[in-house]
């Protein structure tokens, strides 16, 4: 079986070709992507667009490691991410990605300080949580439980716990979705940084096509298929969007 | 079927080994109620009928010799209803191919019809009536079926210093050898001691007892003051030496059974119910959780219309299914064990036929007992789910807030990982639910110290009486004590390497109105075969004068070292006196008083007599040895230690073998029950957190170790808490085995704390890693868009 060992640092994060993914089978079957071709590069900030049912979050899935494509070819620097096993891919998401969930999911019996912990203690060369919660603006509140702490400042935690073991991307599915503009301007913000000062390859999944501004390039999914491609010149600071 | 019941039907389904591990345990708890309470009915039962059938006798007395006669006095007693008079003898046994002796009482049937009181019950063969005398005899059953003896076998028997050969003509069952053993022996050796009877003309012949009597059973008419009757009983026998009436409280097999029934009576009841509050317990926590789980679906329910009582009543039905599997299996095997244990109970105890008998009222009064537990379990989750709104129900839950924990607020959380942080607050988050698992897993351990500790018990008294106490070969008593130089021909017997004489009498001990009859032990001062040995294990010199008691005994009669004691001999010449308290000395089996045989012998006022003799043998003349005793004129009985001791460890290994399996087995379930269903709950609350895990990189072993964290905390710390309160329950059950009959030490030995650390262990560790193959079924994808 292949190895994350053997992936190759100069090819592309992600090369995806003919990429599908089936759910289910004869009438219940559903084609969620459906043949999907796509390059993603070190340092890129992608925002990947769709409706619900578009696709998108299939997408996330294949990409994250968390499932594996029906057919097509899916490679992590070369490194066939499509043909890894349970143990190969857990390893992949351990030290390759890192995960930022619309509900935070951090883990209600540990302290920001703590959830950060729990991925530094695994991680192979990561920097500590204090270094990852100032990066994302938490420096003075590590010690709170996160019942103790707003949603965004929750999910500025989340960002601390992904980026903490320096992944080569970070992966957020609706960052935004469950906070008010102002917060969720901040935790656009703190994402926007950690792509700029650590080069992280960042990939937003989203239905609010306001975020798209802030990307080099934005993708647009519907029905299984990229039906859209865009690269911005410039990149909007997260501070000017408004939704 | 209504939707609701089909709700209920898949839902349990999808919670069927959850329900089936709280169903074990409830049965647990049921089966040994319904074991221990069945058993006690079936042995009172099965007793009464069988003292009432064959006419069991109330008063009992032994006597020198009496002429026929005396009976028409003894009826005559007011209170008396009916009198059996008779011979009873000690007897050696020759068996064919058993070159060791037995030793037995034999007793005599009447000269026309049958035993007035204490009827014989026939196994086999036939029953011997009236005047016929033809080398015949009768033999109790377990002797028989110990010693392979059937209806038509031959054995030789010494009686009164002659041999003579019998033909088994019956095997027989009689009421006052329910417990066929000498009296005072804790446990039964049927191999080498039997009852026997056979015709009086026979054997008042070979004992020159003919037209006299020397052992006398009496029953008491309605009404009858049982005191009364013994005072005068003892006041008709004084002049024919008798040796004091006493009761069925004081019959040795009479209060071998009532004993057990007491000890079955104190595991009839702390046990069942334990098991039953940790099977109400985990009811509560599996219904509680499934409540929570479905929170928005009562909502729904009710927003339909259903009304509070409709989906309390749902929820209860769920429960009451668990309740009543759990009550089919603990029926089921708990009548299954008593079935095993009766067939346990006939070694020791020969009832015509011992059968289990149910005890309905007590399962009746179980079932209900449990199904409370289980509403009362249910109760209060049903109430919270259906006082909810509505709307308010389809809300989630809020968040739940942690702190740190207690060791951490100490300051001693820096070197903790983050999981075991997590497993810490969360055990400190639901401080109830921690202390009953933990309570239940200790409980689980404890249970599991008490049958190791009644071995262990039993094993160091034995080692005790028979290594430290009595260091003989074998122990020969002679049928009346004879003069001291008898000594001489016991030391000339073939092998013997040492000889130490032992005069026994028969006293009754008296210290103020506490008496107790037994009978005094007169030893060498310096005995090497028999040794008096203190508390602290060390054998001692016996004073020349006062007398020395086993501390037991003393307990008895409450008196201390230096205390006086009167004593009134019921044997020869019968003289008073009063002698003090020289001593007390520690034993495990009956009670006993020691004197110097010297001074013995002095206040008997018989001049030098010994009753019997302690013998060494050289092993390799063992043989020749006993060739030679069975011969010999002198020798009434002959105890050989060793085959005594095999005896008893047969006998205790089976029964203490199968209590062990039944406590295993409940430790085993409770363990197993209680792991499984906390990291089931723990699983369903935590899968989303689990999952998240899963998501960022954790692997599945570290996620099962999350997962397990809190329990295997929870598990280490019952682990030592089980084992003192195992070794509470152990103090406990032993204190009821204290009594004038046997003691057990409670012995607790590294290797059973190890072995019930290693069951509880294994048994947690198997259904944490069941519980944690869950973790391969957890919906990563779908764990993470769910919010709760």
């Amino acid at each position: 079986m292949a190895q994350i060992e053997n992936a190759d640092p100069t090819a592309p994060v992600f090369h995806a070709r003919a990429l599908r993914k089936i759910y289910g089978a004869g009438e219940a079957e559903v084609c969620a992507l459906d043949g999907i071709t796509l390059d993603c590069h070190p340092g890129e900030f992608l925002v990947v667009l769709g409706a619900s049912g578009s696709g998108k979050s299939t997408l996330l899935n294949l990409l994250g490691g968390l499932d594996t494509p029906t057919s097509g070819t899916l490679l992590y620097r070369g490194w066939d991410l499509g043909g890894a096993d349970e143990a190969s891919l857990t390893r992949y998401r351990r030290d390759a990605v890192g995960f930022v969930f619309q509900f935070y999911n951090l883990i209600p019996s540990l302290t920001a300080r703590e959830n950060v912990a729990l991925i530094t203690e695994i991680a192979a060369d990561p920097m500590s949580p204090e270094e990852a919660l100032h990066l994302v603006g938490l420096g003075a509140r590590m010690d709170h439980f996160p019942a103790q702490l707003s949603g965004g400042e929750q999910q500025r935690v989340a960002i601390a716990r992904a980026i903490a073991k320096r992944p080569a991307v970070l992966m957020c599915d609706e960052p935004t979705g469950a906070l008010d503009v102002r917060t969720g301007m901040a935790v656009l913000e703190a994402i926007e940084k950690i792509n700029r000062d650590l080069g992280t390859l960042t990939l937003i999944i989203t239905h609010n096509s306001v975020m798209a501004g802030m990307a080099d390039r934005v993708l647009t999914l519907s029905d299984g298929h990229i039906t859209g491609e865009k690269r911005n010149a410039t990149r909007a600071a997260a501070s000017s969007l408004a939704w | 079927m209504s939707l609701l019941d089909l709700k209920l039907l898949r839902d349990l389904k999808a919670l069927k080994s959850q329900a089936f591990a709280v169903a074990l345990v409830m049965a647990c708890g049921l089966a040994m109620m319904i074991m221990t309470r069945s058993l006690i009915a079936s042995l009172e039962a099965t007793r009464a009928d069988y003292y009432r059938d064959n006419r069991f006798a109330d008063v009992f007395s032994r006597l020198k010799r009496a002429p026929n006669a005396v009976a028409a006095q003894l009826s005559a007693i007011p209170g008396v209803a009916a009198v059996q008079t008779g011979i009873a003898l000690p007897v050696t046994l020759d068996l064919p191919g058993v070159l060791e002796p037995a030793t037995g009482l034999i007793l005599s049937l009447p000269e026309q019809g049958e035993l007035t009181l204490n009827r014989l019950h026939l196994r086999s063969g036939r029953i011997l009536v009236g005047r016929e005398s033809s080398g015949e005899i009768l033999t109790g059953e377990a002797f028989a079926e110990a010693n392979r003896l059937r209806p038509g076998d031959e054995i030789a028997a010494v009686l009164y210093g002659r041999r003579q050969n019998f033909r088994v003509a019956g095997v027989v069952l009689s009421p006052e050898f329910i417990f066929e053993a000498p009296p005072g022996a804790a446990l039964p050796n049927n191999k080498t001691y039997g009852v026997f009877w056979m015709p009086y003309k026979e054997l008042a012949t070979a004992s020159n007892l003919d037209g006299a009597f020397n052992n006398l059973s009496l029953r008491l008419a309605p009404g009858a003051s049982e005191a009364a009757v013994i005072a005068a009983v003892d006041r008709v026998l004084k002049p024919y030496g008798g040796r004091g009436a006493y009761g069925r409280e004081s019959h040795p097999s009479h209060t071998r059974v009532r004993d057990e029934i007491q000890i079955l009576q104190g595991l009839s009841v702390g046990f069942p119910l334990v098991f039953l509050s940790v099977a109400a317990f985990m009811t509560n926590a599996v219904m509680s959780r499934q409540i929570t789980l479905q929170r928005e679906q009562i909502a729904i329910l009710k927003a339909f219309g259903f009304s509070n009582r409709e989906i309390g009543g749902h929820y209860l039905k769920f429960s009451l299914i668990i309740v009543v599997s759990g009550m089919g299996l603990g029926t089921l095997g708990g009548i299954g064990l008593g079935h095993q244990l009766v067939d346990m109970y006939t070694l020791f105890f020969r009832f015509p036929s011992l059968e289990f008998r149910l005890a309905t009222p007590v399962v009746l009064a179980a079932i209900g007992v449990s199904t409370l537990a289980a509403v009362v379990g249910v109760a209060g989750a049903v109430k919270a789910a259906v006082r909810l709104p509505p709307a308010e129900a389809m809300r989630p839950e809020a968040p739940s807030s942690y702190r740190p924990a207690l060791v951490e607020r100490l300051g001693a959380g820096h070197a903790f990982t983050a999981s075991f942080r997590m497993a810490l607050r969360n055990i400190e988050r639901r401080p109830a639910r921690s202390m009953l698992t933990m309570g239940a897993l200790a409980l689980a351990t404890g249970i599991l110290i008490v049958p190791n500790a009644f071995r262990d018990g039993i094993d160091y008294v034995l080692n005790y009486q028979w290594d430290l106490i009595q260091r003989q070969t074998v122990f020969v008593s002679m049928i009346e004590p004879g003069p001291a130089r008898t000594l001489a021909d016991f030391q000339a017997l073939p092998g013997v390497v040492l000889a130490e004489p032992v005069r026994g009498a028969a006293v009754e001990l008296r210290s103020g109105n506490r008496f107790r009859r037994l009978a005094i032990t007169g030893l060498p001062p310096r005995a090497e075969l028999f040794r008096v040995i203190d508390a602290q294990e060390r054998p001692f010199t016996l004073p020349p004068h006062g007398i020395v008691l086993s501390s037991k005994l003393a307990e008895v009669l409450a008196v201390n070292v230096g205390d006086e004691l009167a004593v009134r001999v019921l044997d020869g010449r019968r003289p008073e006196f009063t002698v003090p308290v020289a001593a007390l000395s520690e034993d495990f089996a009956g009670t006993a008083a020691f004197m110097d045989i010297g001074a013995l012998n002095r206040l008997l006022g018989e001049g030098d007599r010994i009753s019997g003799a302690y013998l060494t043998v050289a092993g390799g003349k063992w043989d020749e040895f006993l060739r030679a005793m069975k011969e010999s004129p002198v020798a009434g009985g002959v105890v050989v230690k060793n085959r005594i001791r095999e005896g008893f460890r047969e006998t205790t290994a089976k029964s203490i073998g199968l209590i062990q399996m039944i406590y295993l087995t409940f430790a085993t379930v409770v363990a197993f029950g209680i792991v499984y269903n906390s990291a089931r709950i723990s699983l369903s609350e935590r899968q989303r957190e689990l999952a998240t895990l899963r998501v960022i990189g954790f692997s599945r072993g570290e996620v099962g170790a999350v997962l397990v964290g809190e329990l295997a905390v929870l598990t280490l710390l019952a682990l030592p808490l089980g084992l003192l309160i195992g070794s509470g329950f152990a103090a406990a059950i032993l204190t009821t085995v204290n009594t004038e009959f046997v003691r057990l030490p409670l012995i607790l030995t590294p290797y059973n704390y190890a072995f019930a650390v290693l069951i509880v262990t294994t048994a947690s560790v198997i259904s944490a890693l069941l519980a944690c193959r869950r973790l391969d079924q957890l919906d990563l994808v779908g764990a993470l868009k769910a919010r709760d």
